[in-house]
């Protein structure tokens, strides 16, 4: 693995079992994160973005369980580590921002706690003293006064306590920071100082995000590159520029052109067709195809693999692919992208 | 000083200093909480005398007639009657209970002794006290702890069984458990005393202050004593504790389990904090919240259990009482107590709602 | 719950498509279904659904499970259980014509039948006694049969019996389990009765006697019904006032709801069987009076979940919707809030059939309430308590059956309330 990736997802699978069957909420996802880049994934509501981010740390609800693949992370295998070992990876090598930061603080604890517990559960030599002067210097850099640090989840405004939710990832210098919605629940102005907040953030300690959103405007702003995924599978891949300005899976045309563009003048708001599919039994072949503009009959027999279009432009459609483009042992190629 | 006096001294004094102390200190929405629990604690506590008193009123017969028996001439009942104010109208009469009620004027049994009401409860309230007060921290350490690891052991054979034993205390009659109790550690084994609250001689030689017998022991450095009381405490207090914590860990064990469920719970392990420490350390606290006044409407089936629980280990209190004047017939008595235990329950009920607001730091701030 | 279109639901199924699922399929099917995706809980259900059958069968038709009349007097008293009663029985050659003790009696003038006992035994004793119990009564009926049976004693239990082979005597009275000892010996001879017009069950009581010699397990079996009758009367009597008065109460609202509230809260907060024995005690003990006690008690639990659901029924969205249209307030409760309150109400009933009886058995216990004469737990319990030294028996099966039974439909609420409202559900 090249030492500009620090996490190589490689062809994995997340599961749930429900009653009705077994459910693959991420299918054979393979993708590769750059150091301190941040990288936008995008995609609907269902599709398996969350479950994915929340795999990056071995995390999943109740019912669900990976169950297949490798996740690479800065050179080790954290599927090969006990899940006794994970607790030390997560918060201290790898963070997480959550969507609601009103329900991801505990009502009880005051901020200061939520910080110095997490310090000293990482680092337990640590002084209560010294970790309490830790957590001061880090939530002075993100704009909270220390005096809010004693305060109560429910005293503080929603910005701030999306900000409180960003030095809680970064308190231990977490090499890679997922960022799950983060700004969903924030108005449109807290969420363009909470967007500089992360460029600044990354450009400051060197981060490497992975910043999970429906809204591809976010991500137009601030992301390096763009993972599109749909209905559990990754769609396409690319650089923010090129994709925006070339996309070449058709869910990822649709998409573009689904957003409202205040230039417009007058006309109808595009509307994709069709629903996305169920995934209890999804769509065979191109799990696109039911809604694809561009379907050919190719497309409901086999799935296309994911490759590259151009260079580090990877894209998973046959209009790019030839019927026998795989190799013969039939898997996916990934090619760093 | 009366026993009476001296417990509502120890109870009393800490209580408000502790609400003066909120008072002083908390916010203004935590202020106005308190008063208004305090200010609904009083309609409580009347609507339930009301109650009483009509249930009394309404008998079909005549109280001082089947309290004396066939040994009550005319004359007699007349005068008793007169005494007691029963032949007033039915406002006054409600009036004067109420005002005895507030002032503590019991008055007098009617039957064997005419004994001040206020003297015999003086000694039996204690008793009550004395058995309820460590049933309940029996109730709650089994109740929360075993909630606790049954919710962290979901879905596995320990949390299974937990739920049943939960379930199967709760459908045990209390009664029935101290019996079997009884039979086992009394009669069998013969370990454990099966009556009473301590051995008679001993007994005689205890200084009373307090009538909470295992507090006067350790007053007055009585070792004996102290050991008596203790072992005569085992039975019932198990008896009790144990119906309890059935309640206990069936509530803490679903609120434990819901909290676990809260996003704050999946932030906190994403930050790497421990399993062990995300149920026991934050979900519980969390889950104690409405957990606490959950307890609080447990006193209920406190004080019932504590009746049944006194009946058979011939416990002297409060509980016994009642059911021994209802047999006799004593009905000023049985009023007393009834009335007793109404404030009882409203003033726990209260404790109870102070300590959550304390709890609950939205509520605090 | 979410839209149930032909087409299964979008995204990653929460729980949505077992609900599709059973609208396609019939009831009965559904229930099997269901075991499948409750686990646990279905079992719960089913068995004490079971218990809860088998009660009320044994409610209804007492006698044919009990092998006595609860009041009966029919053994020794503190028998301990499984002990067999040595009932004295009556042997006669297996082609005889008698089968009871009474088939003796000849006619006034004929000759007396012979009966050979053990000399020293009880058994003569309980021979004369018995014959003499039975002449009274026939002497005076017409026919004129009398019994006074010729004793004749042997030393010996063959002896006895082999007199009765040889055509010496007529018939013998031994002990049960002396003749099933020696059985063999004697293949033509037959057990026609015991004298005491007694049938015990396989010879023995099964769970015991009590102190005056009443079967534990008949009085056992025909508590059931007192049980039952007062756990279901009390919990539909307080359904009946209580579900109403909370739907007004919700449904109002108002000074009517607050004060209604108040009173029904502080009941509810009040110990219940303290209240209850209040009750008992002033109307005096009756089973209709307990019935009445304990109903109050339980008022105030349906009126705070009824009227709760009510509230939160009537914010809902579509009820809005139905005003608009012009439904009126009659229909809005009928057709909306009622059948959104019907499963709460089930469950609550059921966990209330529980609680009264065990309220109801604790004022037995404590001798308030029933009439003493009644086959009730709890009077056998609070009566075995005086015996607990000598016949633990006495207290450990009524309490036994009392568990059981509120056991049964104290599961049977766990259940349901799961199925019907998983608070629990994985995420």
């Amino acid at each position: 693995m090249s030492d500009d990736i620090l996490y190589s997802i490689r062809h994995l699978t997340v599961e749930y079992k429900t009653r009705a069957g077994a459910v693959r909420a991420v299918d054979d996802v393979s993708l590769d994160i750059r150091r301190g880049e941040i990288l936008g994934l995008v995609g609907e509501s269902g599709c398996g973005k969350s479950t994915l981010g929340k795999a990056l740390m071995r995390l999943h609800d109740g019912p669900a369980s990976i169950t297949g693949g490798e996740l690479w992370f800065d050179g080790r295998n954290l599927m090969d580590l006990s899940l006794r070992e994970m607790p030390d990876i997560r918060g201290a090598e790898i963070g997480m921002v959550f969507q609601d930061p009103m329900t991801s603080l505990n009502p009880v604890q005051r901020i200061m706690d939520h910080l110095t517990e997490t310090i000293q559960t990482h680092e337990p030599e640590t002084s209560i003293a010294t970790a309490r002067a830790r957590a001061d210097e880090l939530v002075e850099r993100l704009g909270i006064r220390h005096e809010r640090l004693r305060d109560y989840p429910h005293q503080m405004s929603g910005g701030m306590r999306q900000r409180v939710m960003i030095s809680l990832a970064l308190a231990l210098r977490a090499k890679l920071v997922i960022a799950d919605e983060p700004t969903t629940s924030l108005d449109v102005i807290v969420e363009a100082k909470f967007l500089d907040l992360l460029k600044e953030l990354q450009k400051e300690f060197g981060l490497t995000i992975l910043l999970i959103t429906h809204n591809i405007g976010v991500v137009a702003e601030v992301a390096d590159r763009v993972a599109v995924m749909y209905a559990a599978k990754m769609a396409e891949v690319g650089t923010t520029g090129e994709v925006f300005a070339d996309p070449k899976h058709p869910y990822t045309q649709g998409l573009l052109k689904s957003v409202p563009n205040i230039k417009l003048d007058g006309g109808d708001l595009y509307k994709m067709g069709g629903e996305p599919p169920s995934l209890l039994k999804p769509p065979s072949g191109c799990r696109f195809h039911p809604r694809c503009p561009f379907v050919m009959d190719i497309c409901s027999q086999e799935e296309p693999a994911f490759e590259p279009v151009v260079a580090d432009h990877l894209a998973s459609c046959w209009i790019y692919q030839e019927a026998g483009a795989r190799n013969s042992s039939g898997k996916h190629q990934v090619h760093n992208g | 000083m009366s026993p009476i006096a001296i417990i509502a001294l120890i109870i009393g004094v800490p209580s408000l200093l502790l609400l003066a102390y909120v008072f002083a200190r908390g916010s203004t929405g935590l202020r106005r909480y308190i008063l208004t629990r305090i200010a609904l604690t009083l309609p409580m506590i009347f609507i339930l005398a009301t109650m009483v008193f009509f249930i009394l009123r309404i008998l079909p017969g005549d109280p001082v007639t089947s309290a004396l028996g066939p040994k009550g001439t005319p004359e007699m009942i007349q005068h008793i009657r007169a005494t007691l104010g029963l032949n007033d109208p039915l406002i006054v009469q409600y009036g004067r209970f109420l005002w005895n009620m507030i002032t503590l004027h019991f008055g007098n049994s009617l039957v064997g002794g005419h004994r001040l009401i206020l003297d015999e409860m003086s000694e039996r309230f204690p008793a009550t006290l004395e058995l309820i007060i460590p049933a309940s921290v029996l109730a709650l350490l089994i109740g929360i702890y075993g909630g606790a690891l049954a919710a962290s052991k979901r879905k596995q054979a320990l949390d299974y069984s937990l739920r049943i034993y939960s379930v199967i205390i709760y459908s045990l009659p209390i009664f029935w458990l101290g019996l079997l109790l009884q039979l086992f550690f009394g009669v069998r084994l013969g370990w454990l005393p099966i009556s009473g609250r301590i051995d008679a001689i001993i007994g005689t030689n205890l200084k009373t202050v307090t009538n909470i017998y295992s507090l006067d022991a350790l007053l007055s450095g009585n070792w004996p004593a102290f050991f008596s009381v203790v072992r005569h405490l085992v039975l019932p207090t198990i008896t009790l504790g144990l119906i309890l914590s059935g309640v206990f860990l069936r509530m803490t064990r679903i609120n434990v389990i819901e909290t676990m469920q809260a996003d704050y719970i999946g932030a906190a392990r994403a930050r790497g904090i421990r399993e062990r420490i995300l149920i026991y350390g934050h979900a519980l606290k969390n889950a104690m919240i409405p957990v606490i006044t959950l307890i609080g409407l447990q006193v209920a089936i406190l004080l019932a259990g504590a009746v049944l629980t006194e009946t058979v280990f011939s416990w002297p209190g409060m509980g016994s009482y009642l059911v021994e004047r209802i047999s006799a017939r004593d009905y000023t008595a049985v009023q007393s107590v009834i009335t007793v235990f109404a404030m009882l329950v409203a003033l726990i009920s209260l404790a109870v709602d102070v300590i959550y607001s304390l709890v609950d730091p939205r509520v605090r701030y | 719950m979410a839209k149930i279109d032909e087409q299964l639901p979008e995204a990653l199924p929460e729980g949505a498509t077992w609900e599709v699922e059973l609208r396609k399929v019939g009831f009965v099917r559904r229930l099997f279904m269901a075991r499948r995706w409750y686990g646990a809980d279905w079992w719960f259900v089913a068995i004490s659904a079971v218990g809860v059958f088998a009660f009320i069968i044994i409610a209804f038709f007492p006698g044919l499970f009990a092998p006595f009349s609860p009041d009966a007097l029919v053994g020794p008293s503190f028998l301990a259980p499984g002990a067999h009663v040595d009932l004295p029985v009556l042997v006669v050659p297996a082609t005889s014509p008698v089968h009871t003790l009474q088939d003796l009696a000849v006619p006034a003038g004929a000759d007396r039948s012979t009966v050979a006992v053990i000399e020293g035994a009880p058994t003569g004793g309980a021979l004369n006694e018995q014959s003499q119990k039975i002449d009274q009564v026939i002497k005076n009926q017409p026919g004129g049969l009398r019994l006074r049976p010729i004793i004749d004693r042997y030393p010996t239990l063959e002896g006895t019996l082999q007199a009765v082979v040889n055509g010496i005597d007529k018939s013998a009275v031994v002990q049960t389990t002396q003749f099933n000892a020696i059985k063999a010996q004697f293949p033509t001879l037959r057990v026609a009765a015991s004298i005491t017009g007694v049938t015990s069950t396989a010879g023995g009581f099964m769970l015991g006697t009590n102190d005056i010699g009443q079967d534990v397990l008949s009085r056992l079996l025909w508590g059931t019904r007192i049980a039952l009758i007062i756990g279901f009367s009390s919990s539909i009597v307080s359904l009946i006032i209580g579900v109403p008065l909370g739907l007004l109460a919700g449904f109002v609202g108002g000074t009517f709801d607050r004060l209604l509230s108040l009173l029904m809260d502080s009941l509810y907060a009040f110990p219940g069987l303290i209240l209850a024995i209040a009750i008992t005690a002033v109307l005096g003990p009756s089973i209709f009076n307990i019935i009445i006690a304990i109903s109050v008690l339980y008022i105030p639990t349906y009126y705070r979940i009824v009227r709760g659901q009510t509230l939160s029924v009537k914010e809902e969205v579509y009820i809005e919707a139905a005003k608009s249209i012009g439904a009126r307030s009659r229909e809005i409760l009928q057709r909306y809030i009622f059948p959104n309150v019907i499963p709460s109400v089930a469950i609550i009933f059921s966990v209330n059939v529980a609680d009264a009886i065990l309220t109801g058995a604790g004022l037995s216990f404590l001798g308030l309430g029933l009439p003493p004469t009644i086959a009730d737990w709890g009077i056998d319990v609070a009566r075995g308590q005086r015996f607990i030294q000598t016949a633990w028996w006495m207290i450990t099966f009524p309490g036994l059956a009392i568990m059981l039974i509120v056991l049964a439909f104290t599961l049977m609420g766990e259940g349901l309330s799961e199925i019907f409202n998983p608070k629990l559900r994985d995420r």
